[in-house]
């Protein structure tokens, strides 16, 4: 549904985003991580054909950036976007603030649609109330119905849960993943690693590069170059953790509780260690690969000098 | 292609803001008081104008130049004279799209900035035409609505003045008609576009504002100081220069159009 190629964006010579390719499948959620100033909000407005990329070409949902300012124009009616402020005219309503974008998208029946989406998002009390006295995250989910009020198949949010309390940031995050369980494909910019371990299918990580895209299973199982597995050993099994230290490719050894958590250079290692351990005469019941949190990852990434 | 639809979205949407906003809600009233009480005032002082020229050298002046435009010869001095004085008041009015215009459009694009609502209005598929169609739209028409309605309430009351007086309606005459009714609308637009070319640049609205006053006193001068007096004595130097606004704003239109930059836009507010 959206590829990258190369896909570059300097500005007065410096470099904000540098030869970024991935392949996203349709209907998937993809979290882009990220410092800031790591380039994620000019790869979605790249991507939505708000800024030209400096090199490189993109497809989004089938329109190629490179097509010119119909296809550009296009591919904005047909992307759904939530910016990283929700930006309504806070003195109007949030019936007239739809209104109007709502005739910007030029929608056929946008009253239907309107009251459909207030009524889902359980905005339809307020609908004549100022968007200014609104909570933020009742602009938030607001800003939601903006970006999808006109049925796009792409969407793309940036830092949708930023600034709101848990409780709101809860509530939108539980409309994202509705979102995503109606089959669009989402793209969202976010620092929070907890929302995205929760929501995403897919996590790619820039930091002016993409240093990492992969799915969030697979980056959990190979984070680093180290891997941890947790031994449930027999009685004491503390007698055991001098000499698995020992043995060739461990890199540490903890006990925790009646299991050896032990991190290794590589997984080849575990069934040597493994064999050797039960051969020593340790009565071995469980052997549990360990997956790296998605913090773990993105600590590991993000460290690793660029 | 400009889609109308949209261009009226901006107008519907933003007029009411506009009722709101402090710098254009007076310029609404006091141009108008004072685009009705100049003509009326001219149209019941003009007999004693011509007296007064006696004693004033300046008056006098007026009344020389009013006496030497072709079409008011075999006019007696004081119907010259008034004739004059109303076709001056003609400057004022081109001065009303100008001024309210301008100050209007000093917050249409910074003032989205500022709101955050430009990015959303960018990401949604309308073209950078129809987009400044739209803010030039909701600047000119209530300015221009405003200068039409002062010309006619000043017609009739100067016509009513003029009517129980010497049995004559002095109003509209063609200056006025064309003047008013075209070559207005046009300097607004003139003025209007500059001052959304500014406040696209811009990252400070009151910047923008101050920079737009700056850019519409040349304007002023020249309605004043030159061009005013040419359109008094010569109806074809009016036609000219319509002719001129006309050209000026298509190709106002373009530039600003042309050096639109969305991007600079986005990526500059911060």
């Amino acid at each position: 549904m959206i590829t990258a190629a190369g896909l570059s964006r300097s500005f007065n010579g410096h470099p904000a985003v540098e030869n970024v390719s991935f392949d996203l499948p349709s209907g998937s959620l993809l979290a882009l991580l990220g410092p800031n100033g790591a380039g994620k909000t000019t790869t979605i407005r790249m991507l939505l054909g708000l800024i030209h990329p400096t090199a490189g070409s993109a497809t989004v949902g089938g329109i190629a950036l490179s097509s010119g300012e119909d296809a550009r124009r296009h591919l904005r009616g047909s992307c759904g976007f939530l910016t990283e402020t929700p930006g309504f005219y806070d003195r109007r309503s949030a019936l007239d603030n739809l209104r109007f974008f709502g005739r910007l998208y030029d929608l056929p029946n946008p009253e239907e649609r309107i009251e459909r989406q207030l009524r889902a998002f359980d905005l339809w009390e307020h609908r004549e109330k100022p968007v200014g006295s609104f909570s933020k995250g009742m602009k938030q989910r607001l800003a939601i119905i903006r970006a999808l009020f006109h049925e796009p198949k792409v969407l793309f949010l940036d830092e949708p849960t930023a600034g709101l309390d848990p409780e709101s940031a809860l509530e939108v995050r539980e409309l994202i993943a509705r979102l995503k369980t109606e089959g669009r494909t989402i793209v969202v910019c976010t620092h929070n690693l907890n929302e995205a371990e929760r929501l995403a299918d897919w996590v790619g990580i820039l930091r002016r590069r993409l240093i990492a895209f992969d799915t969030l299973s697979n980056l959990q199982r190979g984070a680093g170059s180290e891997r941890s597995i947790r031994l449930g050993l027999g009685p004491n099994p503390d007698q055991w953790r001098p000499s698995a230290g020992a043995f060739p490719g461990v890199v540490n050894v903890e006990l925790e509780g009646a299991s050896l958590r032990v991190s290794v250079r590589e997984n080849a290692v575990v069934p040597s260690l493994v064999a050797a351990l039960a051969a020593a005469g340790a009565t071995i019941y469980e052997v549990t690969p360990e997956r790296s949190t998605l913090e773990s990852v993105y600590l590991s990434c993000i460290r690793e000098p660029g | 292609m400009i889609r109308r639809g949209i261009v009226l979205s901006f107008l519907g949407h933003e007029l009411r803001d506009l009722r709101t906003n402090a710098r254009v809600v007076p310029l609404f009233f006091i141009f108008p008081i004072l685009g009705i009480t100049f003509p009326v005032a001219i149209a019941l002082l003009g007999p004693s104008m011509v007296t007064e020229a006696s004693r004033d050298p300046g008056m006098m002046a007026v009344l020389k130049a009013a006496t030497n435009v072709i079409e008011f010869q075999g006019l007696d001095m004081s119907d010259a004279m008034t004739r004059y004085m109303m076709r001056a008041v003609v400057a004022f009015y081109l001065l009303m799209p100008i001024a309210v215009g301008s100050t209007a459009a000093a917050f249409s694009i910074v003032g989205e900035k500022q709101q955050r609502t430009l990015e959303p209005i960018l990401a949604t598929p309308i073209t950078d035409r129809e987009f400044l169609a739209g803010k030039l739209m909701v600047c000119l028409v209530p300015t221009v609505a405003v200068t039409w309605l002062t010309g006619v309430v000043a017609v009739a009351l100067v016509d009513a003045v003029t009517y129980v007086r010497a049995r004559e309606l002095l109003l509209p005459d063609r200056f006025w008609v064309v003047g008013i009714g075209v070559l207005a609308p046009l300097l607004g637009i003139a003025v209007t576009l500059v001052t959304m070319r500014l406040s696209a640049r811009s990252v400070d609205p009151q910047a923008t504002v101050q920079a737009s006053a700056l850019a519409i006193i040349p304007g002023f001068l020249v309605i004043f100081g030159l061009f005013g007096r040419i359109l008094i004595a010569s109806f074809p130097a009016l036609l000219v220069g319509i002719g001129i606004m006309i050209a000026l704003d298509f190709w106002l239109f373009r530039l600003v159009e042309k050096t639109f930059e969305r991007e600079e836009i986005l990526t500059r507010w911060r």
